[in-house]
Parts: structure tokens; C-alpha cells; sequence
């Protein structure tokens, strides 16, 4: 589902992003990559997305290879991915319910169409009762939850997550787990970057660690650090 | 890929009426600028048709005697038109020969005054269709009764023309400055509107959204900016025009009245204006969306 073969990734002279990064995840896999700020995971989450195009190297994303895709074609790429973020990336002046019908609206679904699958998915992520608030009256787990409908609303094949409960307490960071979990059954390949040790170390899934731009460890069932780290 | 004309029209308005301060700054630059480019190129035609008298390659005068019979005048005329060597011909009488003169004199008011239009001597002018036949052609002339004097020297009609064409140049090279002031005012405006929505910009980036589909709301918004200042651009060219009928008409300002235009200019005028208007904001629009958009 992605391969990342040999890439390199750098923003200025001598300052890698990423090293020799060559790394598989197949179908229906849920990865966490962890590592301190700036080795390199949002980069890489950045290159999946093709937001960026390494710099030597390929990269196979739901089968397409990125650093050659032409951009008309991206839009087209990206459909099949749902990112979400830290910072969640709402639209501000759109409802619960106008920003995930977004999402449907950019690629010309029709109202019909949005107006069956908005509440299911909102039903699913547990805010039909909301659909009609706004970013700013929600709590940052709801929010994060928004985003998550929004993504997931395409059913697309692989969510990618940069951080999402960095801004977010405990008990709602285990909501938004809960969330990616139940979307990691239906089949889609989730892949996270995080800092979260708690919940690395409690999920036992994969974990890849980067540091600095280079892969470290790649360990299935694996833990945050290994023991030497905190964070 | 399908675009809902809903989502279009929906985005689009909504923009407008988000930067609606911006957008009416840019609705009233353009129909400034354009209003002075209508007006500009109304005064050009004013100009040409003014001038139009020396317009088609005159080659020959014929002056007859300010004093000469209908009868004279009217065997010069009968034999010009029987004459093959002859393209076309019209005659100037003499209160139109005045106007000219006056015209043509307007630096020296003594000059004006000590000549009456009695004294002025009505001509024929006269086109070949070969340049070269001139003097042979006038030649035939010279002697006839009633005609005063025969003249195919075209230096006066030459710098007159020349005159006048600096003036066009200059006329119409202010009209494309403001033009060009215009469109830059539209770049402006989409990027504002571009810059106060790059949120939703890289959501829908995110989301897969094409980037035509990014792009046609922002230059709709451009393309309607510029029509609507453009209509209010029209309206403001027919009001100058009607005005300036009205002083003419109404104070008998007949010096002016060579300048008038036909309603054909002004239609055509109004055409430009509106053309210009939809090239101006699309344009500015499409510029902006490409630089500052990067989809």
C-alpha cells in the first residue's frame, strides 16, 4: 500500500530531512512513526501526501508513484488519502456538517449524495447531535473528530495522521485512538506520527522510529522508546 | 470533473460579498478607467471625424470663386463626375470651408476675424484613383470659369494629419495606462481575497480538490468585477456623450459640433468598454490565481 524506496528529502544545503529512507507497509496495517521534533515524520507524512516531492528516491502510495506524478494528477492521488493534523484544520466559518459535506463538495458529489453520507459518518465519529455548531464551539476532541469524518468520508485506502492528539487531553486522545482503531478495521491502512507514548506503548502496533531523517527501528508490536527514551 | 454552477455561483458571491470594500474599490477603479478610456476614444473619433474631410486621400483641390454661380459650380461637379481618372470627390461649400478655416487658423483669432465666411471659397476635393494624375487632371481646371485656383500640393493637408495622429497616439496611450492601472487593481483584490482564504485554499487541496476548481471562483469574482465596472463604465461614456450634445446643441457651440460622433461610434465605444472590462478583470483574475494560488 506504500513503499518508500531510498528517499531523500532535504530543505537546505546539508540540512536533511530525510536520509536513505526506505521503509513497506502493506494493506490494512495501523503504523505509528515516532521520533523527537524535527526527524523528519512530518516529512515524510508530507512526501506520502506528495505536499512535497523527495528529492532522490521513489515513493508508491495506493499505487502510484509520487516523485514522477504530474501535478494535474495529484487532486486526482489525494482523493484516495484522509490526512488529519494537529492543528485540525477546520474551516472556521463552515458548520460540523459544511465542513465534512466539503470534502464531497471539491470533488462534485451531489447534494443527494451529501446528504446520505454526511450524518452517517458524523453518526460514526458520534456528533449528529452537533452538525449544525461551529469549529469554535466545539471541544478540541470534537473538533479532532470533525476532521476525522472529513477524512474519512471518501473511504479513503490510507489515513494519514500527523499528530492528531497533540493538542488534546487524555480522555479525548483516546476518543480520536477509538476513532482510528474502528477505521484501521474497515481495512484502512493508518499510519501516525506521534509523541504520544502512552498510547504507543499501550497499542503495541508497528512502530517505526526516525531520528534525524534516518530510520532507526522498524518493529512490529513495538513501544514508543525502548526504554531509554522519554519524552 | 464536475462543477456544480450552485457551488460556483455560491463561492463566488460569497467572496464578493465577504471583500465587498475591496471589490467596490475595484468595480469603481475600473469604471474610472474605463469611463476616461471610453471618453478618450469617443475624442479620437471626435477627432477622425473632424478631420475626416482631409480623410480618404484627398489629392486635389479645387477652389472655385467665392462668388461663383451655381451654374459654374455645378459644370465643375457634372464634369468631375464624368471624368474616369476620378475615384470619388465632394464639395465643401462655404460655410463648412469657414468652420474649417477657422479650424485650421485657431492660433491666429486676428487672421479670423478679418476674414468673413463671404470671403472664403468653397472647393471641391477630389480623390484619383491614381495619385499621379494630379497635375494633368487639374490642369483641365485651371482655366474654367468660376474656379479660382487649382492646388494638388498636399504639404498643409499632410502636417494637419500628422498633427492629429500625435494626438490619437496620445489619447489612446492614455486610455491602455489606465487600462493596464486597472487590471493591476484586480490582481490586487483576488489576492487579497486569495490571502484571507488560504485556510479553506489548503483544505480543499487536502481534500483533492482540482485546481480548476480552485481557481474558477476566484476568477469569476475577477470577471464580475470587471463587468460591472464596465457597465458603469457605458453608462457613464453615453452620459459625457449626451452632454456634451447637449452644450452643443443648446449654446450653438458650431466649432464643436465637427466633433460629434454617430451613434455607430458610440455603440462600438460602448462594445470596447465592455469587451475591455471582462479582458481586464479576467486577466487580472487569472494572473493573481496564478501567482499567489500555487495549485
Amino acid at each position: 500500500m506504500i513503499k518508500v524506496e531510498n528517499v531523500y528529502k532535504r530543505y537546505k544545503e546539508d540540512q536533511y530531512a530525510l536520509v536513505d529512507c526506505s521503509l513497506e507497509i502493506d494493506r490494512g496495517e495501523f503504523v505509528f512513526v515516532v521520533g523527537a521534533s524535527g526527524s523528519g515524520k512530518s516529512t515524510l507524512l508530507r512526501v506520502l501526501l506528495r505536499e512535497e516531492r523527495p528529492d532522490t528516491g521513489q515513493v508508491w502510495v495506493a499505487g502510484k508513484e509520487l516523485s514522477s506524478m504530474p501535478g494535474w494528477k495529484v487532486p486526482f492521488f489525494r482523493r484516495n488519502i484522509g490526512a488529519i493534523f494537529q492543528d485540525f484544520r477546520l474551516l472556521p466559518n463552515k458548520t460540523v456538517f459544511g465542513n465534512v459535506a466539503f470534502a464531497l463538495e471539491v470533488i462534485g458529489k451531489s447534494k443527494r449524495h451529501i446528504m446520505n453520507h454526511v450524518p452517517q459518518m458524523l453518526e460514526l465519529v458520534g456528533l449528529h447531535d452537533k452538525q449544525d455548531r461551529f469549529p469554535d464551539e466545539l471541544s478540541g476532541g470534537e473538533q479532532q473528530r470533525v476532521a476525522i469524518a472529513r477524512a474519512f468520508i471518501n473511504r479513503p485506502l490510507i489515513l494519514l495522521a500527523d499528530e492528531p492528539t497533540g493538542n488534546l487531553d487524555p480522555e479525548n486522545s483516546w476518543s480520536v485512538m477509538g476513532l482510528l482503531e474502528r477505521i484501521n478495521r474497515t481495512g484502512t491502512t493508518v499510519l501516525m506520527a506521534t509523541h504520544d507514548v502512552g498510547i504507543v506503548d499501550s497499542m503495541r502496533r508497528r512502530v517505526i522510529e526516525l531520528d534525524h531523517g534516518q530510520i532507526k527501528r522498524d518493529q512490529t508490536r513495538g513501544v514508543y522508546g525502548l526504554g531509554q527514551q522519554t519524552s | 470533473m464536475a462543477i456544480s454552477l450552485e457551488y460556483v455561483v455560491k463561492e463566488t458571491s460569497g467572496n464578493l460579498w465577504r471583500n465587498r470594500l475591496m471589490s467596490l474599490a475595484a468595480v469603481l477603479t475600473i469604471s474610472v478607467s474605463l469611463a476616461l478610456a471610453g471618453a478618450a476614444l469617443l475624442l479620437k473619433q471626435g477627432v477622425s471625424t473632424a478631420t475626416s474631410q482631409w480623410k480618404g486621400g484627398v489629392q486635389l483641390l479645387i477652389f472655385m470663386q467665392p462668388n461663383a454661380t451655381a451654374a459654374q459650380t455645378n459644370a465643375v461637379s457634372s464634369q468631375l463626375k464624368s471624368l474616369p481618372e476620378i475615384k470619388s470627390y465632394f464639395y465643401m461649400d462655404q460655410s463648412k470651408s469657414y468652420q474649417e478655416f477657422k479650424q485650421l487658423m485657431a492660433n491666429s483669432p486676428e487672421l479670423v476675424k478679418s476674414v468673413t465666411e463671404s470671403q472664403i471659397p468653397p472647393s471641391f476635393r477630389v480623390v484619383l484613383k491614381n495619385p499621379n494624375d494630379a497635375p494633368s487632371v487639374g490642369s483641365l481646371f485651371q482655366q474654367q470659369v468660376g474656379v479660382k485656383d487649382v492646388n494638388f500640393n498636399r504639404g498643409a493637408i499632410n502636417t494637419m494629419l500628422h498633427v492629429t495622429s500625435i494626438v490619437q497616439f496620445v489619447i489612446v496611450a492614455l486610455a491602455v495606462v489606465l487600462l493596464i492601472s486597472a487590471s493591476v487593481l484586480i490582481l490586487n483584490v483576488i489576492r487579497v481575497a486569495i490571502f484571507s482564504r488560504r485556510r479553506e485554499v489548503a483544505v480543499m487541496k487536502l481534500v483533492g480538490a482540482t485546481n480548476w476548481f480552485i481557481r474558477i471562483p476566484f476568477m469569476l469574482e475577477g470577471l464580475v468585477q470587471g463587468l460591472v465596472g464596465a457597465i458603469v463604465a457605458a453608462a457613464a461614456v453615453v452620459g459625457i456623450q449626451s452632454l456634451f450634445h447637449y452644450v452643443v446643441s443648446h449654446f450653438q457651440v458650431t466649432v464643436l459640433s465637427n466633433f460629434l460622433v454617430s451613434s455607430h461610434d458610440v455603440v462600438m465605444t460602448e462594445l470596447f468598454v465592455v469587451a475591455m472590462g471582462i479582458i481586464v478583470g479576467t486577466a487580472g483574475s487569472a494572473f493573481a490565481v496564478r501567482r499567489y494560488l500555487e495549485v
